[in-house]
């Protein structure tokens, strides 16, 4: 489904990623955990198309697209979805109305008819009631006066909604009380299926005990310097980063 | 992908979507302005009098007048010989009914999606229209009769209500008012007049619709509209004009009156050609527009969506002297490429427990100025007035100008005020969440706009705030894609 | 022109200039003559402001000219005739280098001028060669905003000249006491310029008051340059006779990385008050705070005039004025923001809140923000209304009694500015003069 090639890309001049490899096939769940400032967050702005990322080097495929080609509403209607860090707010813009538009845009993409208003109405309840998504929230202003708890529920819910092949969870997890925590990791495991992927960026474990991923990999310094599968995780948390380190280094050498 | 300048070029640059003109027969009145053609058209008019020696006496005002030096743009030098003061469909001025008028005048307004055949109106609305200076047709006028309720123009209302346009004509906006209510007072050509018996709440909104259609003339309609005692009516107003090279005129005058316990809610969508790119042309819309709450207990609301004219000048106001008075001023203004506004209101709180609201939302793009001037002001006998201001300004790029200058005043310790003003942007982080989601920046941004606006647009009759809404995101958006 | 003025008073402002363009004047540098000279035409031109000046629309000035001043360019002589009453002035107490200006001179002797090379304190007339003066000959101003400052331009004899080197931390605060007492009606025009040099920082207090029993009218301007890195702290402060009438205008200008924080406190007394303040920034990376509280009682007009003009982005300025109005009093304020089109990342904010406390007061306030960048953040805020009904319920329901429920309310919407003061002495003097002033006062 993804496979991302060598891919170098830096802000205003500055490396970031220096030389990813990965590759994901539908039905996976990966993992990327890594220390502040690795550039977990970069990889996921670039996959979405954020205009400050340069990619220097590498190249990107989707579902044997060249990704780096397209604008980020064109990745948005291919398939691929970003669980922001931190949703903006959008004062005066309801949740519920840029769903209807951003669904039928998708839609329209993959030359499908627009939902009628009783199937969107219908896939609303049903979305809601899967991900446990307060219905008050639905009809509010997109995130204005939300909690960082509800923001990121609000991002699950529109996961849900939207339907993507690709989804990326970029530290949805962090700040996250046990129960939400709970209740977000539910709606992502209710989504799973065999024809779509996850790649949930962490830095801690906690969340992938309960969203269960195939393969954990530790970026540092802008490289994946190690691939495994969940044990790993736990490893990490015991362990600390450190000795990654150490070990990139000494390979690197 | 695009860029942002890129989105805001493409749709800062976008076309005048009215700027065709209809090809009809003109009686038109050579430019210039003195008493000759006061008469003249007072006569054309078959006018009383008393109307005719009124205009004289606003003529005499006019030339006392100065042009004011205080708003945030220079005054153009409007040439006012060279503008002619009276252009009509040559043919039938006076239609018998709505079947007997040019076909071709028709059509204009229904390119202009005002259909003015009754069948296929939009439901619950009565619609007046005016082409340059004369009231083409008025619909549901029977209907609205039999409850006693006056919709009309206002040359009509002269010959058939003289009484009631002489008790208030000029009570609001005195004829020396300033310079362009001077004008208006001494030219003005037609207008909608509207009277709502007491206690009568109008079953429909009414509506006007404005077309500047010849060249080198300028539209100075007047609009007066009473509500007796307890009575309610809701008023929409909407104008476009066809592109031309020259700047043209449109200073009109609307007063407004509610008695004791009425409520008038006066709505407008204005979008007169803007000018184009380079700023060559389009309308100076410089208006004088009042309304008194009289009585005790009455309200008056205005809601403004303000798009085009390439300078917009005007303070839809409100003279709160009633007790428990309220008026409320709801506006958007948006100014692209070289237009200009400086707009807002004047709240005016004489009576006891007076309430004003003001929600002002300017959005400037391309080389445009954009300003919010208001006025609060609470004399020492408004016991407990209260007065909410708040405006905001959207920038888009950064070679337009977003200004603020409110004036507040009080001299009662029992009044409360509160303004509050913000300036922001379009986040490139909101438009790029959107586009995440899939949706185009286009279509963005006119998300980000129409949400921005929300609270004033919602004020709109329902009929108006979709066409609205689409204008402000045409308005906006241009051909992205 | 000058017609609504006394034509007596006129003359005598056209005689002044003559007859020192044509004496001291002369020996002046020509640059400062050729300044005089254009000053003066401006305000020839302009005459004094009318409330048809937009900058003055609720300030009218004419009562307050009316009395029968004179002005004296040469107080040398009767100076030297009259003791300075120096024990009576607001913000005695204040521990700081006091320095006396008696009608426009400095009084070395009673004065306490720190005792190093690194502060130069001198009379203006002394200083007409130095760079700092001269440098702030270079920078133009609008006079049609403030005719008073081209008077002022055009013939000030007076005045003090600070400067602090660079990188050097004065311990205490300089005060400045402005002391007149003529057995005339007396119209001062007195200039200030002071010189933050790079890296310096310390802090100026000024004090205005007339001991004597005649009216007396300062026109006065100071012109303040903060350099790179430079913080300067302004106090005003605010409160005396009340034959007293005074127009002060301030003209900041602040470099990279600077700090300028004015604290600008009047009080019942003087009889009209007119402060302007306007900052330039012009680095980047600067921060301003402006802070203003004006209690204003009798038939007192106090009149606050604020602009900040953003001329380079990535700086902050941050404006807080409140006030109470009592008796007859009126009060004005006036802020402006503006934001040129390359002073992105602009932080600007500003806020008025005011309390009517007599049917008989009344306030003007006109916040205004001119925004010519789009990446900025800006607001303004400004408010008139009374005491929260719900707090003073909340206050009663605890048992506290009407009338101190709301002097607590009253000084805690004051201290809200006071609190903003760094040094803690003149934060307690000014609180204690906001709950003295406060005191009884019927509501």
């Amino acid at each position: 489904m993804l496979k991302i090639k060598n891919l170098h890309a830096s802000v205003e001049g500055n490396e970031i990623l220096k030389g990813i490899d990965l590759d994901i096939k539908p039905g996976e769940i990966h993992a990327i955990m890594g220390p502040n400032g690795s550039g977990k967050s970069s990889l996921a702005s670039v996959l979405a198309g954020k205009e400050e990322y340069e990619v220097t080097e590498g190249s990107i495929e989707f579902e044997g697209k060249d990704l780096l080609d397209m604008d980020p509403e064109i990745r948005a209607r291919e398939g691929i979805f970003l669980a922001f860090q931190y949703p903006v707010e959008i004062p005066g813009v309801s949740n519920i109305g840029f769903l209807k538009t951003a669904i039928n845009d998708i839609r329209e993409h993959r030359q499908l008819p627009p939902l009628t208003a009783k199937e969107f109405l219908q896939r609303t309840k049903e979305r809601q009631k899967l991900v446990d998504f307060n219905s008050k929230l639905v009809n509010r202003s997109l995130n204005e006066g939300f909690s960082g708890g509800e923001k990121k529920r609000n991002e699950i819910f529109q996961l849900a909604m939207l339907e993507p092949k690709l989804a990326i969870l970029d530290e949805t997890d962090s700040g996250l009380d046990i129960d939400a925590l709970r209740i977000v990791a539910d709606g992502v495991n209710k989504i799973q299926s065999e024809n779509n992927a996850f790649l949930i960026i962490t830095h801690y474990q906690r969340l992938l005990e309960y969203i269960v991923p195939d393969i954990v990999h530790v970026l540092a310094g802008g490289k994946i310097v190690k691939s495994g599968t969940k044990e790993l995780a736990l490893e990490l948390e015991e362990k600390g980063y450190d000795w990654l380190k150490e070990d990139a280094l000494n390979k690197t050498v | 992908m695009k860029s942002e300048n890129e989105i805001i070029d493409d749709f800062t640059a976008r076309e005048y979507e009215f700027g065709f003109v209809t090809d009809i027969e003109m009686d038109v009145l050579p430019p210039g302005l003195n008493e000759e053609v006061i008469h003249f058209l007072s006569a054309k008019k078959e006018e009383p009098q008393w109307l005719l020696d009124w205009r004289l006496k606003s003529y005499e005002a006019f030339k006392r007048q100065k042009m004011p030096k205080w708003q945030n743009f220079e005054a153009p030098d409007v040439d006012f010989q060279d503008i002619s003061y009276y252009a009509a469909p040559k043919d039938k001025p006076k239609y018998e009914s709505l079947d007997e008028v040019d076909p071709e005048l028709l059509e204009t307004f229904e390119k202009l999606g005002i259909p003015l055949n009754e069948q296929k109106a939009l439901a619950g609305v009565a619609v007046d229209a005016v082409f340059d200076s004369v009231s083409i047709g008025t619909t549901y006028k029977d209907e609205l009769r039999k409850l006693g309720i006056i919709f009309c123009s206002m040359s009509e209302a002269v010959k058939e209500h003289p009484e009631l346009v002489k008790k208030y004509l000029g009570t609001v906006v005195p004829p020396n008012d300033n310079i362009y209510a001077s004008l208006n007072s001494a030219v003005f050509s037609d207008g909608s007049f509207v009277y709502i018996p007491e206690g009568v709440r109008c079953p429909m909104e009414l509506s006007t619709y404005f077309r500047i259609n010849s060249q080198n003339t300028g539209q100075f309609e007047r609009t007066l509209i009473v509500a007796e005692k307890g009575s309610y009516v809701s008023y929409l107003e909407g104008c476009t004009a066809p592109r031309r090279d020259e700047n043209q005129l449109h200073a009109a005058v609307v007063e407004l009156i509610a008695m004791e316990d009425a409520e008038i809610k006066y709505s407008t969508v204005q979008n007169w050609f803007p000018g184009d790119n380079e700023g060559k042309g389009g309308i100076y819309n410089f208006v004088t527009k009042r309304g008194i709450c009289k009585g005790n207990n009455s309200k008056i609301s205005w809601t403004q969506v303000e798009t085009g004219s390439s300078i917009t000048w005007k303070y839809p106001s409100v003279i709160l002297k009633g007790d428990n008075s309220s008026g409320e001023f709801y506006s958007v203004a948006v100014t692209k490429n070289h237009q200009i506004a400086d707009t807002g209101t004047k709240m005016n709180h004489i009576g006891k427990n007076t309430k004003s609201r003001i929600i002002s939302k300017g959005i400037s793009a391309g080389k445009s100025q954009n300003s919010y001037r208001g006025l609060v002001q609470i004399g020492n006998r408004a016991q407990n007035a209260r007065n909410f201001t708040q405006c905001d300004s959207l920038l888009i790029g950064n070679k337009c100008g977003a200004h603020t200058f409110p004036y507040i005043e009080s001299k009662n310790k029992s009044a409360m005020l509160e303004h509050e003003a913000t300036t922001s942007k379009i986040g490139e982080d909101q438009i790029f969440y959107l586009n995440q989601r899939g949706i185009d920046p286009e279509q963005a941004v006119a998300l980000i706009v129409n949400g921005y606006a929300k609270e004033v647009l919602n004020q709109l009759p329902m009929e108006f705030a979709v066409e609205a809404r689409k204008l402000l995101s045409l308005t906006l958006e241009g051909s992205v894609g | 022109m000058l017609a609504q003025v006394d034509t007596d008073f006129q003359e005598q402002i056209t005689n002044t200039f003559e007859d020192l363009s044509n004496g001291v004047f002369s020996s002046e540098p020509e640059s400062l003559q050729n300044w005089r000279k254009e000053a003066f035409s401006a305000f020839m031109d302009l005459g004094f402001p009318t409330i048809k000046n937009e900058d003055w629309k609720y300030t009218n000035v004419k009562p307050y000219l009316k009395s029968n001043f004179t002005i004296i360019p040469n107080l040398q002589e009767i100076q030297n005739g009259i003791p300075a009453k120096t024990e009576n002035f607001f913000g005695k107490e204040l521990s700081a280098y006091t320095v006396y200006v008696v009608n426009g001179k400095i009084n070395f002797e009673k004065s306490n001028v720190p005792d190093t090379n690194s502060v130069r304190i001198q009379e203006i007339s002394e200083s007409y060669a130095t760079d700092g003066f001269l440098s702030r000959l270079k920078c133009k101003r609008d006079y049609s905003i403030n005719p008073f400052l081209a008077l002022n331009n055009a013939l000030f004899t007076q005045g003090i000249y600070i400067e602090v080197e660079k990188n050097f931390q004065l311990d205490k605060p300089i005060h400045l006491v402005h002391l007149s007492d003529l057995d005339q009606e007396y119209f001062q025009l007195a200039k200030n310029v002071v010189i933050a040099r790079q890296g310096s920082h310390f802090e100026l207090i000024e004090s205005v008051e007339n001991t004597g029993h005649n009216n007396f009218f300062r026109n006065a301007s100071t012109e303040i340059l903060v350099e790179p890195n430079a913080t300067f702290n302004h106090y005003k402060l605010q409160k005396g006779s009340e034959n007293i009438r005074m127009v002060e205008h301030t003209e900041v200008e602040q470099q990279a990385d600077s700090q300028y924080n004015n604290y600008t406190f009047t009080f019942p007394g003087y009889q009209f008050v007119r402060n302007n303040l306007n900052l330039a920034l012009t680095g980047s990376n600067i921060e301003s705070h402006m802070y203003g509280l004006y209690l204003t009682g009798g038939k007192q007009l106090v009149d606050n005039h604020t602009l900040v003009d953003h001329q380079q982005p990535h700086c902050e300025s941050n404006q807080l004025y409140k006030g109470i109005m009592m008796d007859k009093s009126r009060a004005v304020f006036n802020g402006k923001v503006y934001v040129h089109p390359i002073a992105q990342i602009t932080n600007a904010f500003q806020q008025n809140n005011n309390i009517l406390f007599s049917d008989n007061a009344s306030v003007y306030s006109k916040p205004q923000l001119e925004i010519f960048a789009d990446d900025v953040k800006c607001s303004h805020g400004s408010t008139i209304g009374q005491l929260d009904p719900e707090a003073l319920f909340y206050l009663r329901a605890r048992g506290i009694s009407e009338s101190e429920g709301r002097s607590l309310l009253v000084n805690a919407f004051a201290f809200d500015v006071a609190e903003k003061i760094e040094n803690p002495e003149i934060r307690e003097l000014l609180e204690n003069e906001i709950s003295k002033t406060m005191t009884g006062v019927e509501y």
